[in-house]
C-alpha cells in the first residue's frame, strides 16, 4: 500500500515536472498576449500612442459601420480593404488548387521509386527561405525584370508591362509561396483513390466529365478543403508578400494592422482589425469541421444502412 | 486515334513538367544571375562574376568600387549571428518543451488534456501577424526592451506546437508494451525512460529540432513585429533591402541562403527516409 503510494506520488511528480514548464512559459507568452491583445481591442487609443483605460467599441465600429460622430462618418475604407484582401486569398487558394490538382494525379501514379523523388522535390521549395522566394518574383515581374526584359528581346512588345505592384503579383506570389501546402493535402487524398473505382464508372458508360463530378470529385474532396484552408488562412493576414509585390498600391488587411502597429501607432484600432481577421479563420474553421462531421455522420449512415 | 490517345496520355507528363519548371525556376534564377557582372540591370547578362559574393565576403573588387551597394557588411554579418542564435536556443527550448508536453499527454492521465491539445493546435490555425502584434504589446507594455532575447521568446511560443505534432506522431507509432516490459523487468521509470522511451522517441525529437531550426531561421513576420533596431534577423534584413530597392548583392545573399536551406532539407529528409 505504502509502495504504491509512492509510486503515485512519484507519478504526479514527473507528470507535473513535464508539465510545469511549458506550462508556464506559455501561459505567460503566448496566452497573457493574446488576452492582452483581445482587451486592447476595446480600449480607447491615446491621442500620441499608447491606450487609455476606457471601454471603447469604435475601434470595431469604424471597421464595420458605426464610427465616432463626433469627428468622423462611417466610411467603408477598412472594410473594403478587408473584402479585398478575403477576395485575394481566395483567389489564390483557388488558383493554386487548379495548378496543383493534376500535378497530384500525375505524380500519384507514378512508380514509387520515381513518386518519393517528386515529392521530395515539392517539399523542397518549403524550406527555402520565404523572402528569398519572394525575392525571385520581384527580380520576374518588375519593369526592368526578366519577364519584361524577355517579352521586349523577341519583340513582343516595345514597352516594360507594368506587372509588379497589381493584384495579380500579388495572387501569384501568394500562389507561389504556398503550393507546397496545398500541394501536399490534396496528394494525401488523390493517392487514396482507387482506380478500378474510376474504370468501373467508364465501363459502366458514364462519359469523363460524369466520373470526374460522381467518383473523383468526392473522393478528393478532404483534401481539396483541407489544402484551401492551410492556404487560406495565412493567405488572409498576410503582409509580407502585398508589401513586396503590392507595394503601396495593393493594400491587404495585414499591411493596415502593421501601419497601425508600426507607423500610425493606434494598437487598439491595429488589434482590432487582428479581431476581425482571427474572426474569419475561426467562422471558416467552424464550417469545416461541420461540414466533416455531417459527412462523417453520413458515410456511417450509409453503412449501416448497407449492412 | 492512335495520336489521339497518344496525346491524352501524355498532357500530364507534359503538365507535371511545367509544374516544377514553375516551382524551380524563379529560383534557378536567383542561382544564376548572381554570378552576373552588369551592375546596373542585373536582369540583363553581361559577364560571369564572382564579385558579388567577394562583396559579401568584405573583399572589394573592380565592379564594387565603381558601385558600392551594400551599406555595411558589418549589418549582414550581426544579422546572420542573430538568426543562428535565435535559431539555436529556440530550437533547443522548444525540443524540450514540445517533447515534454507530448510525452506528458500521450504517456499520462489528467484532467486538461483537451485544454493543451487546443493550445498547440492555436499557433496552426492563427495568422502569424496576430501572434507577432500580441507579443509586441505584450513586451511593450510589460516594458520589456525588444532584442535577441524576446525574438528568442517569441519563436519558442509558437514552434514548441511544431515540435509537440511531430514528437506526438513518433509516439503514436510505439509499441507501449515495451515501457511495460522495462517496468516489469524491475526498471525504474527514469531508466525506462532513458533506456526504452527516449531512443524510441529520438528520430521524433530530431525531426522536430530540425524543423523547429528551419522555421525559426526563416521566419520574418513574427520577429518583423519583435526585433528591436539592433536585433534584426537575416529574413529582416533582407526584407528591409528589398523595400529600399533592390541590389545585386542580394542575388549572392539568396543564393548562399539556398544553399544553406537545401543543405538542412536534404539531410533532414534524407535522415527520414531512411528511418522508414
Amino acid at each position: 500500500m505504502v509502495g504504491r503510494d509512492t509510486s503515485q506520488g512519484r507519478k504526479m511528480l514527473s507528470l507535473l515536472g513535464l508539465l510545469a514548464p511549458p506550462t508556464v512559459f506559455l501561459g505567460v507568452f503566448f496566452i497573457t498576449p493574446l488576452a492582452i491583445m483581445v482587451i486592447y481591442s476595446f480600449l480607447e487609443p491615446g491621442l500620441y500612442g499608447g491606450v487609455v483605460w476606457n471601454f471603447y467599441d469604435l475601434n470595431y465600429g469604424r471597421i464595420l459601420g458605426w464610427a465616432d460622430t463626433r469627428y468622423e462618418k462611417f466610411d467603408p475604407v477598412y472594410l473594403t480593404i478587408f473584402l479585398r484582401s478575403v477576395r485575394l486569398a481566395l483567389t489564390t487558394v483557388l488558383l493554386s488548387l487548379v495548378i496543383c490538382y493534376p500535378a497530384a494525379f500525375w505524380i500519384s501514379r507514378m512508380p514509387q521509386g520515381r513518386k518519393n523523388f517528386f515529392l521530395f522535390l515539392i517539399t523542397l521549395p518549403f524550406f527555402v527561405s520565404l523572402v528569398v522566394r519572394l525575392f525571385a518574383w520581384v527580380l520576374i515581374l518588375r519593369p526592368t525584370g526578366f519577364l519584361n526584359q524577355a517579352l521586349m528581346e523577341i519583340g513582343m512588345i516595345a514597352e516594360p508591362l507594368n506587372l509588379i505592384f497589381t493584384d495579380t503579383a500579388v495572387v501569384i506570389g501568394m500562389t507561389y509561396v504556398f503550393i507546397p501546402f496545398m500541394f501536399l493535402p490534396l496528394y494525401a487524398s488523390i493517392e487514396k483513390l482507387d482506380m478500378s473505382l474510376v474504370e468501373a464508372s467508364a465501363d459502366l458508360g458514364a462519359t469523363r466529365l460524369q466520373t470526374f463530378r460522381r467518383i473523383i470529385l468526392p473522393v478528393t474532396l478532404p483534401g481539396i478543403v483541407g489544402g484551401s484552408i492551410i492556404v487560406f488562412i495565412p493567405s488572409l493576414g498576410n503582409f509580407i508578400v502585398p508589401s513586396v509585390l503590392g507595394g503601396a498600391k495593393v493594400m491587404m488587411i495585414g499591411n493596415l494592422i502593421e501601419q497601425q502597429f508600426l507607423s500610425a501607432r493606434n494598437w487598439p484600432f491595429g488589434s482590432a482589425l487582428g479581431m476581425m481577421v482571427m474572426a474569419a479563420v475561426l467562422l471558416l474553421l467552424m464550417i469545416y469541421v461541420r461540414m466533416m462531421t455531417r459527412e462523417e455522420e453520413y458515410s456511417t449512415a450509409a453503412k449501416v444502412k448497407e449492412s | 486515334m492512335k495520336i489521339r490517345k497518344l496525346l491524352r496520355s501524355s498532357i500530364l507528363p507534359i503538365y507535371g513538367y511545367f509544374f516544377f519548371a514553375f516551382v524551380y525556376a524563379p529560383i534557378l534564377l536567383i542561382v544564376v544571375f548572381s554570378f552576373n557582372s552588369n551592375p546596373v540591370n542585373m536582369m540583363i547578362w553581361e559577364d560571369f562574376t564572382f564579385d558579388w559574393y567577394k562583396t559579401i565576403f568584405g573583399f572589394t573588387s573592380a565592379a564594387t568600387e565603381s558601385a558600392l551597394y551594400l551599406d555595411s557588411t558589418d549589418q549582414l554579418y550581426a544579422a546572420v549571428k542573430n538568426s543562428l542564435v535565435v535559431a539555436l536556443v529556440t530550437t533547443a527550448v522548444a525540443t524540450v518543451f514540445g517533447t515534454a508536453l507530448a510525452l506528458a499527454i500521450a504517456r499520462f492521465r489528467f484532467r486538461f488534456k483537451p485544454f493543451y491539445r487546443a493550445l498547440m493546435f492555436m499557433p496552426m490555425i492563427m495568422p502569424d501577424i496576430l501572434l507577432g502584434i500580441a507579443l509586441l504589446i505584450f513586451f511593450v507594455s510589460v516594458g520589456i526592451e525588444l532584442s535577441v532575447f524576446t525574438i528568442i521568446i517569441g519563436h519558442c511560443t509558437f514552434l514548441v506546437s511544431y515540435v509537440f505534432i511531430v514528437v506526438s506522431a513518433r509516439i503514436a507509432d510505439m509499441d507501449e508494451a515495451l515501457e511495460e516490459a522495462s517496468a516489469d523487468l524491475g526498471a525504474n521509470s527514469w531508466v525506462t525512460f532513458r533506456r526504452v522511451t527516449l531512443p524510441m522517441i529520438m528520430p521524433g525529437v530530431v525531426g522536430g529540432a530540425l524543423l523547429a531550426f528551419i522555421i525559426s531561421m526563416d521566419d520574418l513576420v513574427i520577429t518583423y513585429f519583435i526585433a528591436g533596431v539592433d536585433s534584426q534577423t537575416l529574413p529582416v534584413f533582407i526584407y528591409g533591402m528589398l523595400r529600399r530597392g533592390i541590389k545585386p548583392e542580394i542575388n549572392a545573399i539568396a543564393t548562399i541562403m539556398l544553399l544553406f536551406s537545401l543543405i538542412i532539407a536534404s539531410v533532414g529528409l534524407y535522415m527520414r527516409a531512411r528511418k522508414a
